[in-house]
């Protein structure tokens, strides 16, 4: 294990905490709402790296997960009144009054946790691509199932949500209020995050990605790790559909495309897999970059204007050329010569001995 | 130690962050967003990848009338409209509503824009539209046929259309057939969405009375794996007048199954929507020319492939204006970018119409003073609108295939 002295890990902590709060201080509206999308993000991506990066399941369907949630925070923030307002025929069962959005983000985790955790069940038997091509039908058939239950999900069309407001009367603007409620809950489930897989289920998980067999024969049963991973990971995707539904305020099928599934991993594979801190990286990068593409100031070329995704696809090629391993090893990489140099005139070899 | 890296990125980050926002906060806003004394930013979303890229010469096609209006010497002697530039924002929003929404926040927050002209998509705009009515930024002549952005103007005063909507066109069909063909028995294929049913509504509407002539109703998903159950079951309801309410791959694929069906009903209806070159060249070489020769669509535009319109002084100029203006290597028998020619030339009518110091407001009204003969539109339509009458281009013509053109024939529908 690298040596990290926990004082340092706690400043660098604080200092992001900081950072976070005080974006909105110089951020302008456009921005704010950016930076709230790089919240909404981090959490998907969290969830992702937790599946892939600790436990090595590779999922191509987590833009589908995040549309399940999305689609429950919006049928649950609607309820039946809001959804016959939009015109569809909503059926008996559901809610007659709307809930409030900040009550549906866990809400609508949990559903799709319990979903996650019902598809993995059979799924998880499947391993490696097999798996990554269950997940990927997910992907491709949300839209498809959208579509069909269309007095629920207001099928193509879709249905607007009204726009967000500041709750309990709290003296902030909307923006800002979208932000920190993106970022709050980033932060709570970065802490969730992070207990799960420094302890005994991180370790669990970990010992079945290196290496299932020997995971077996020290009591691990990947079975249920496997499953267990599944969930929290779409857990997390459903969280992050909630709050991107509430900042878009409408859904239809076409908002989490097959395309938003293979963004959300090649971004979890550029932060760095097996990184809970290179998350931050893939999330900047999955909302920068496309608005970036669409009108690159350094590259000016008219190229650009005719194919924003071609832009895209090039210039993830070369970072993940440049950092196979992720944003977060490339830093950890280029520090090292710092980091022997500082060291050693630190605190001596004992150290470093220490730290390799 | 190695933290201490991760400490470097943050400051980093916050140094990336705080120049960002500095270039952000340097902006000083002047009375009417987008207006300046030599400038008036404009905007829209459309899909320049993916799925509906076919549709990306709209915007390129308006990008390059734009530049022949900021070049050429207006009648008070100035360039641009009256003097000031016209600057042309679009981006891709892969026909994803999400990206839209995101997009349009970017256009109205930071590219601070005038007005937002011509976003494409029906579920794009509605997605976008609590937004801007909110925040009181026009959202004009957008490009969707739906017949609720002329419609439901109480509620969203500051969104208007353009082009004829499908409860329109739809009613030029049923009008047609009830009074050409008074006992004929139709089948209407439809797509089962807000598309397809407000199309069936306006055939209906047109058919008045004569409602009873639908002898089949099917509907497909843009799911279906096949239509050979509900085409069997029309055909087997022994129609004859067979209406295409269908988006452009699923028409194809309708026509040739038919075809492979051996139903050949003697009338077919393609609404205007996949009554384009590219899906008309598909489904001629799927089912031959013999099936969709003479199948009926309408038309509000001059078709630019249309020999008769070969020496059209206004399509001639679209020609030559493309050439200078639009893209490098543009085709400019792509009818998509004569309809950015066209809704260009209307915007442009109405920035003159908001005045010399156009406002938010004072564009709205505009909008609703439409009066006009746009010269890309077919001889004898009206640009027309007022207070209750929200639907700028409401008139269409009948037009008859003939591989590979259309060609129109009747008088000009009044579909409002």
């Amino acid at each position: 294990m690298r040596w990290v002295p926990v004082g340092l890990k706690a400043a660098v902590l604080a200092a992001a905490v900081a950072l976070i709060v005080l974006i909105p201080q110089w951020a302008g509206e456009f921005r704010l709402g950016q930076f709230t999308y790089v919240g909404i993000y981090f959490v998907a991506l969290l969830g992702l790296n937790i599946l892939t990066g600790y436990n090595g399941q590779i999922s191509l369907g987590h833009g589908a997960f995040m549309g399940i949630g999305a689609y429950a925070a919006a049928i649950l923030i609607l309820g039946r009144d809001g959804l016959s307002l939009a015109g569809t025929d909503p059926p008996g069962w559901l809610p007659e009054h709307g809930m409030r959005p900040i009550f549906v983000i866990p809400l609508a985790g949990l559903i799709t946790g319990l979903i996650g955790y019902l598809f993995g069940l059979p799924a998880l038997r499947l391993a490696g691509v097999s798996l990554a091509l269950a997940t990927f039908a997910v992907a491709v058939s949300l839209p498809l199932i959208a579509k069909h239950y269309e007095t629920v999900t207001g099928g193509g069309g879709g249905v607007s949500l009204p726009l967000p407001t500041t709750p309990f009367g709290w003296d902030i603007s909307t923006p800002h209020w979208l932000y920190y409620e993106a970022w709050t809950t980033a932060g709570i489930l970065f802490v969730v995050a992070w207990l799960l897989v420094r302890g005994r289920v991180g370790r669990a998980w970990r010992a079945i990605r290196d290496g299932e067999v020997a995971a077996v024969s020290s009591g691990v049963s990947p079975a249920a790790y496997k499953t267990l991973a599944f969930a929290v990971s779409s857990a997390f995707a459903g969280v992050a559909g909630a709050l991107f539904v509430i900042q878009v305020s409408y859904i239809n099928p076409d908002t989490f495309p097959i395309g938003l599934s293979i963004l959300l991993l090649a971004s979890a594979v550029v932060g760095g897999l097996g990184s809970l801190s290179g998350v931050i990286f893939g999330a900047l990068l999955l909302e920068f970059l496309p608005i970036y593409a669409q009108n690159p100031p350094v590259l000016d070329f008219s190229f650009s204007k005719q194919a924003p995704s071609v832009v895209f696809g090039v210039v993830l090629i070369l970072i993940v050329l440049a950092a196979p391993g992720g944003v977060a090893s490339l830093l950890r990489r280029g520090g090292r010569p710092v980091r022997l140099a500082l060291a050693r005139r630190g605190s001596g070899p004992s150290r470093l001995a220490k730290e390799e | 130690m190695l933290k201490r890296f991760w400490m470097l990125a943050v400051l980093a980050s916050i140094a990336a962050v705080a120049s960002l926002s500095a270039s952000a906060m340097t902006h000083v806003e002047s009375a009417t967003p987008g207006v300046t004394k030599g400038q008036i930013v404009i905007g829209g979303t459309f899909p320049l990848s993916g799925v509906a890229s076919l549709y990306a010469p709209i915007p390129r096609g308006m990008e390059a009338y734009f530049k022949y209006i900021n070049a050429r010497k207006g009648k008070d002697g100035k360039r641009g409209v009256g003097g000031r530039q016209i600057v042309w924002k679009y981006y891709d929003d892969t026909y994803n509503p999400a990206t839209a929404v995101q997009l349009h926040n970017k256009l109205v927050l930071e590219d601070k824009v005038f007005a937002v002209v011509g976003t494409l998509g029906t579920e794009d705009n509605q997605a976008v539209r609590p937004f801007l009515n909110q925040r009181k930024v026009p959202h004009i002549l957008v490009s969707t046929g739906a017949s609720f952005w002329g419609l439901q103007y109480k509620q969203f005063p500051w969104t208007i259309g353009w082009q004829p909507d499908y409860i329109a066109e739809g009613r030029t069909y049923g009008d047609w057939i009830a009074r050409n063909a008074p006992n004929a028995k139709i089948a209407v294929f439809l797509q089962n969405d807000d598309y397809g049913k407000d199309y069936l509504r306006g055939v209906k509407i047109g058919l008045g009375a004569k409602k009873n002539l639908i002898v089949s109703e099917q509907t497909y998903e843009l799911s279906d794996a096949s239509y050979a159950s509900q085409l069997a079951r029309q055909k087997a309801s022994g129609a004859d007048t067979w209406v295409l309410l269908t988006t452009p791959t699923p028409t194809v694929r309708a026509i040739a199954t038919a075809k492979a069906l051996n139903w050949k009903p003697s009338t077919i209806v393609i609404n205007s929507v996949s009554a384009i070159d590219n899906v008309m060249a598909a489904a001629v070489q799927r089912a031959g020319a013999d099936f969709v020769n003479g199948a009926i669509s309408t038309s509000y535009l001059k078709s630019v492939t249309d020999p008769k319109y070969a020496n059209d002084a206004v399509v001639k100029q679209y020609r030559t204006l493309l050439a200078r203006y639009g893209p490098q290597g543009a085709d400019a028998n792509n009818q998509f970018y004569y309809y950015g020619f066209a809704k260009a030339y209307d915007t442009v009518r109405l920035l003159t119409a908001a005045g010399k110091n156009p406002t938010r407001a004072s564009l709205m009204r505009a909008t609703q003073n439409m009066n006009w003969v746009n010269p890309y539109t077919l001889k004898g339509i009206k640009v027309k609108t007022s207070k209750s009458d929200r639907f700028p281009i409401s008139q269409i013509r009948l037009i008859r295939f003939t591989n590979p053109n259309w060609t129109e024939f009747g008088n000009l529908f009044k579909g409002r």
